[in-house]
């Protein structure tokens, strides 16, 4: 079956629906959980559950939010590329600025051999890019526009800001089902006389040990979501598929020695069947399948 | 005397359309100040473009004495984008530019004294890349034309454009001429 020309600014659309909808099924948790656990609690009890976690989340995240980059460029050592010595660097960004409409972020190196990079900062004014060593070297123009475009995707769609909401929100599940299931050894008998309250209290139990869990992995999807949605707007900047595709299957095959290694020494780690629902980037074949159709 | 839960309503919708109505208004003028910002971008380019000339002349006319009738074309293309006036013209004169300075960097094979030369390599390096960034630029003009064009031609859009007299705007236009491989004279 031929497969259909795809459009990029519908691939962009599509996929920040998706995103959103997925967020409102974490929302939904929030819902049901909190529902079902308050009929353990007094109201008043539950409230200050909420409020507890939520406040801890929020605090947590605020941090980290407002340091994101500075956390993020940390983390991989990255330094600050001068001008003189990445020309084709500044060039490259500042072209696709123009395209983007996007301010110009600070750029960064990191000294890694593979091909990578990442952008973080919580608003375009704010945003920091990082790309390895391996990048500049081993891609050509084409090619590290391509890599640059998706970043400047992402900054100019709030990802960092999104997905920072998404953790806020599954933090707070895993506070609430944390502190729930913790005080079950602590709660007092004449409580639970109502036979009905130990039904919700079962429910409660199960939905408190599997909402964690089931919201990390519709994080993972919202994650791939925006990834799909960063390809397409490096499309959208560069109307030049073929630039991305050459970084992807350049990534891709750098990565085959490592595969080659895994496979020889697979028999002793249990197949993972959350390979695809494991991930925050979407299959590196699917992302290549997709910027063919654009 | 106390308002009934109708008047309320009614208040409620009252504030609603006037909300509304200024959202709209304000979309408007955003994306109307982003075409002309972008428009001003291209200018800024093809300036930058123009201005990067005459220090490629003078580094390459020492080495290509005898290619007079090369580096006369430059100059004049030059000549021509500085004093075109209107967007569309400059655009086109910035073509002429680009097939004349092809043409230089081609007969520049010829000359490997003028290929180690540090100066020249930069000056070529900077007008590829302004070249991508006009390229760029006339992109995103177009672009913020459509998003504008969008809001006019979407429902509610199209009211509000009906009302505050908003019209679609044209795209930046490629004659045929201009549709022709820019072509490479010696």
């Amino acid at each position: 079956m031929e497969k259909t020309r795809v459009d990029f600014r519908d691939e962009i659309a599509r996929n920040k629906l998706k995103s959103f909808f997925l967020m409102l099924v974490i929302f939904a948790v929030i819902v049901i959980l909190g529902y079902v656990i308050s009929f353990a609690y007094t109201p008043d009890a539950f409230f200050g559950i909420l409020i507890l976690s939520i406040i801890v989340s929020i605090s947590y995240l605020l941090i980290t939010y407002y340091n994101s980059d500075k956390i993020a460029l940390f983390s991989v050592n990255a330094r600050e590329a001068k001008r003189e010595n990445n020309k084709m660097y500044y060039d490259v960004v500042e072209s696709l600025t123009i395209a983007s409409g996007l301010p110009m972020p600070k750029l960064y190196v990191m000294p890694s051999k593979q091909i990578n990079a990442f952008a973080s900062g919580r608003s375009p004014k704010n945003s920091v890019i990082c790309v390895t060593e391996g990048a500049l070297e081993k891609l050509d123009r084409r090619e590290l526009e391509g890599v640059i475009s998706h970043e400047l995707g992402h900054i100019g769609s709030y990802d960092i800001r999104y997905m920072t909401l998404v953790a806020v929100m599954v933090g707070i599940i895993s506070i609430i089902s944390e502190i729930f299931l913790r005080s079950l050894w602590f709660k007092s008998s004449d409580r639970d006389n109502n036979k009905g309250n130990a039904i919700f209290m079962m429910i409660g139990i199960i939905l408190a040990i599997l909402a964690p869990i089931f919201v990390y992995f519709v994080q993972l999807a919202i994650s791939r979501k925006r990834e799909f949605s960063a390809d397409a707007t490096a499309v959208k900047f560069t109307r030049y598929p073929p630039g991305l595709i050459g970084a992807l299957e350049k990534i891709k095959y750098a990565n085959a020695p490592e595969k080659k290694i895994t496979k020889a020494i697979a028999p002793l780690f249990f197949a993972n069947p959350f390979k695809e629902l494991g991930s925050t980037h979407p299959d590196i074949n699917a992302r290549i399948e997709l910027l063919r159709r654009m | 005397m106390p308002l009934g839960l109708l008047t309320w309503m009614l208040i409620g919708v009252l504030a609603l359309v006037v909300i509304v109505f200024f959202s709209y208004f304000n979309r408007f003028a955003i994306l109307g100040n982003r075409i002309d910002n972008s428009l001003s971008q291209i200018d800024v380019q093809l300036k930058r473009r123009a201005d990067l000339i005459p220090n490629l002349v003078e580094s390459v006319k020492g080495y290509m004495k005898h290619e007079k009738a090369a580096i006369k074309a430059v100059t004049d293309a030059r000549k021509a984008l500085v004093s075109a006036e209107g967007l569309e013209k400059r655009v086109k004169a910035n073509n002429q530019l680009e097939s004349a300075l092809k043409t230089i960097f081609a007969l520049a094979e010829n000359y490997p004294d003028l290929k180690a030369n540090t100066n020249f390599l930069e000056l070529q390096r900077e007008l590829t890349t302004t070249e991508d960034k006009i390229a760029y630029s006339r992109q995103y003009y177009n672009d913020s034309i459509l998003n504008y064009n969008d809001l006019c031609k979407t429902f509610p859009g199209n009211i509000f454009a009906g009302i505050f007299g908003k019209k679609s705007r044209e795209y930046l236009q490629i004659t045929n001429a201009e549709r022709e491989n820019v072509k490479v004279e010696f």
